[in-house]
């Protein structure tokens, strides 16, 4: 399945992401608990299938930042855990993980997308996507992403993608972790206001540290349109892989809580579809060939992506 | 102040009972916990404490659990990406809900106290999460941050401050030092372990000692099973000279949310509760996993004397 990916990524063509899981998810009104995938799973594949009619070429899991931390985090220790926690949290995870493939796999095979879209198991910052204070050190990060991208291989994912990652140290961790579990991996990283890495690192280094790992496409994520835009023009001078992007669009909005990260983004009707689209065809103009959406955006977001590449290509046909 | 009422009691040796859990309650009713519900859903949490009001409950505590500027901040880097991608409104948002939390609370002893003696405890916790104490703030800057949640639930109404789950000596002095110094009245409750100290590792003896001398009005634990309160209460009670109380949470923590269990229905919650009234503990009520029905259980306890 990869292959075919890798190979219209080599010819420039274009690929499409889908959109945000966990944002369209609250939007739609699942609650938010264990990433919905033991309460809500159908409304989860739903999503999925609806990206892959909007015509996403990949579909992400939907486990961005699930991972054991998320529920420890939450305790005094791993004793206070088991002493109140609910039972199975500590084997949580990997049942969290193996279903969002499951998932993710059903939805393809109702669209009959087997041989053409690819699902890409997500790995996300250890620690809060927003906090890289927060880090774990490279050789912690390297044993815990390793885990968990090991449950991905073993489900069949076609790739890994890390999305949102804000330190040099764990997108190295994340891109060795891959390599050892034999899954080719595609690197985003948040964007800060600086326009550089989250953590203030150069995007630049960060690039040419994950390439020299074997990262396969490098993108950024997880900033407004206008940043997405200038950080790419960035990343165009600092590498010859295939590169991309996925904006959040409208505002984020936290819960008044310590749990995991919560996906809510308001005002995201200030970017309907075809201004997303419009932004996104000037990133795919820039050189950018993998586009989607980031937190915000909704299948019809990815469908108007998806329009204004192919009456792109038309044109350039007809030309 | 209806607090002078609540104090009395107190002072006389009688019991107080406290309200349940709203945050889990609020769950229960099945109804997603993310924004306190305080701006989406109002007369919801408000019916909550009118359902522990009618059940006797004569302290009742806002939906305010870790409602403060910090917990919406932590969320972003720092300042500067709070204004790249945060939502527009959150300079004053936990300031908004903290005082919305306290009016519902008192519109609903307004509509179901019925002439009965309520008051109204602003619910705060620590800055950072309740169960890591490695994570809290220096006390100095504890201080200014208790001081702008003391003074905004103060101006709305709040008749005491109910400090829940502390976790630390050092934050809890820092808490108590403002609430005393803004005229409030201020009950202390720490989370304990199976060998009933603070997850510091503190004893209550050190605790005790360091926060009665600064005027705390009742020193209580809750946030932990039975059991483990249980422990607490044995250490707690040979050294406070201050009324003492205890709510513990029931059914398990399943992050972002609550397992309710039936291993505590109403009428063993009420026996443990008893246990530690006739061991010297003067106010009880309940925290996660608890409901109504089990502070309707605990509401006979004011008529006993049961001293210690």
């Amino acid at each position: 399945m990869y292959q075919q990916l890798e190979a219209r990524l080599k010819s420039r063509e274009p690929v499409l992401l889908d959109g945000a899981m966990g944002t369209e998810l609250v939007r739609r009104g699942v609650r938010w608990r264990k990433h919905g995938l033991l309460t809500d799973a159908d409304s989860v594949q739903r999503l999925h299938e609806e990206y892959l009619a909007a015509g996403a070429d990949v579909m992400r899991t939907n486990t961005f930042q699930l991972n054991p931390r998320i529920y420890l985090n939450v305790f005094r220790n791993r004793q206070h855990m088991r002493h109140i926690g609910a039972p199975g949290l500590e084997d949580l995870t990997p049942r969290l993980l193996r279903t969002s493939v499951r998932v993710a796999r059903q939805a393809r095979a109702n669209a009959g997308r087997e041989k053409q879209a690819a699902i890409a198991g997500v790995l996300a910052p250890l620690e809060h996507c927003f906090r890289p204070d927060l880090a774990p050190a490279f050789e912690q990060a390297s044993a815990e992403q390793l885990e968990l991208a090991r449950v991905f291989a073993e489900e069949g994912a076609d790739l890994l993608l890390a999305e949102s990652m804000n330190t040099i140290a764990e997108a190295r961790a994340v891109a060795e972790a891959a390599r050892t579990v034999g899954l080719p991996v595609w690197i985003s990283f948040v964007i800060g206001p600086e326009g550089e890495l989250l953590s203030r690192e150069p995007l630049a280094q960060a690039i040419a540290e994950v390439e020299k790992l074997g990262a396969q496409a490098v993108l950024v994520n997880c900033a407004p349109p206008a940043e997405i835009g200038r950080a790419l023009a960035k990343v165009k001078v600092a590498t010859r892989l295939p590169y991309g992007g996925f904006a959040h669009i409208g505002k984020f909005s936290p819960p008044s809580w310590k749990f995991e990260f919560f996906p809510q983004f308001t005002e995201t009707e200030n970017w309907p579809p075809e201004r997303y689209a419009s932004e996104a065809q000037r990133w795919r103009e820039e050189g950018a060939t993998i586009l989607g959406g980031c937190c915000g955006t909704t299948p019809a977001h990815i469908a108007a992506v998806n329009t204004s590449l192919h009456a792109r290509r038309e044109g350039a046909r007809s030309a | 102040m209806s607090y002078q009422a609540i104090g009395k009691k107190l002072g006389a040796g009688e019991t107080v009972i406290l309200d349940g859990a709203i945050g889990t309650e609020i769950l229960r009713r099945n109804v997603t916990w993310a924004d306190h519900q305080l701006a989406s859903r109002p007369e919801f949490v408000r019916g909550i404490h009118e359902d522990y009001i009618r059940a006797g409950a004569d302290v009742i505590s806002t939906n305010s659990f870790q409602l403060c500027r910090r917990a919406l901040y932590n969320h972003f880097r720092d300042e500067a990406h709070r204004r790249q991608i945060g939502a527009t409104d959150l300079d004053d948002r936990a300031d908004k809900l903290l005082a919305a939390s306290v009016r519902l609370a008192i519109e609903a002893r307004e509509r179901a106290a019925a002439g009965r003696p309520v008051a109204v405890a602003a619910a705060i916790t620590t800055l950072e999460w309740c169960f890591r104490p490695d994570l809290a703030p220096s006390p100095g800057q504890a201080k200014r941050e208790y001081r702008e949640i003391f003074e905004v639930v103060q101006d709305a109404g709040a008749d005491l401050v109910l400090l829940e789950t502390l976790n630390s000596i050092p934050e809890a002095r820092a808490a108590l030092e403002v609430a005393k110094s803004l005229g409030l009245p201020c009950w202390t409750s720490f989370v304990c372990d199976e060998r009933g100290r603070l997850f510091t590792g503190e004893t209550m003896a050190e605790m005790v000692a360091a926060l009665e001398p600064l005027g705390v009005d009742a020193i209580l634990l809750n946030c932990a099973p039975p059991g483990d309160i249980n422990a607490g209460m044995k250490e707690l009670l040979p050294y406070a000279r201050v009324a003492t109380g205890a709510y513990p949470h029931i059914g398990r923590f399943d992050p972002p949310e609550w397992v309710f269990t039936d291993e505590y229905p109403p009428a063993r919650y009420l026996q443990v509760a008893l246990s530690w009234q006739q061991m010297g503990a003067r106010i009880l009520g309940g925290c996660c996993g608890t409901t109504p029905d089990h502070i309707a259980a605990l509401a006979g306890l004011r008529q006993k004397t049961g001293r210690a």
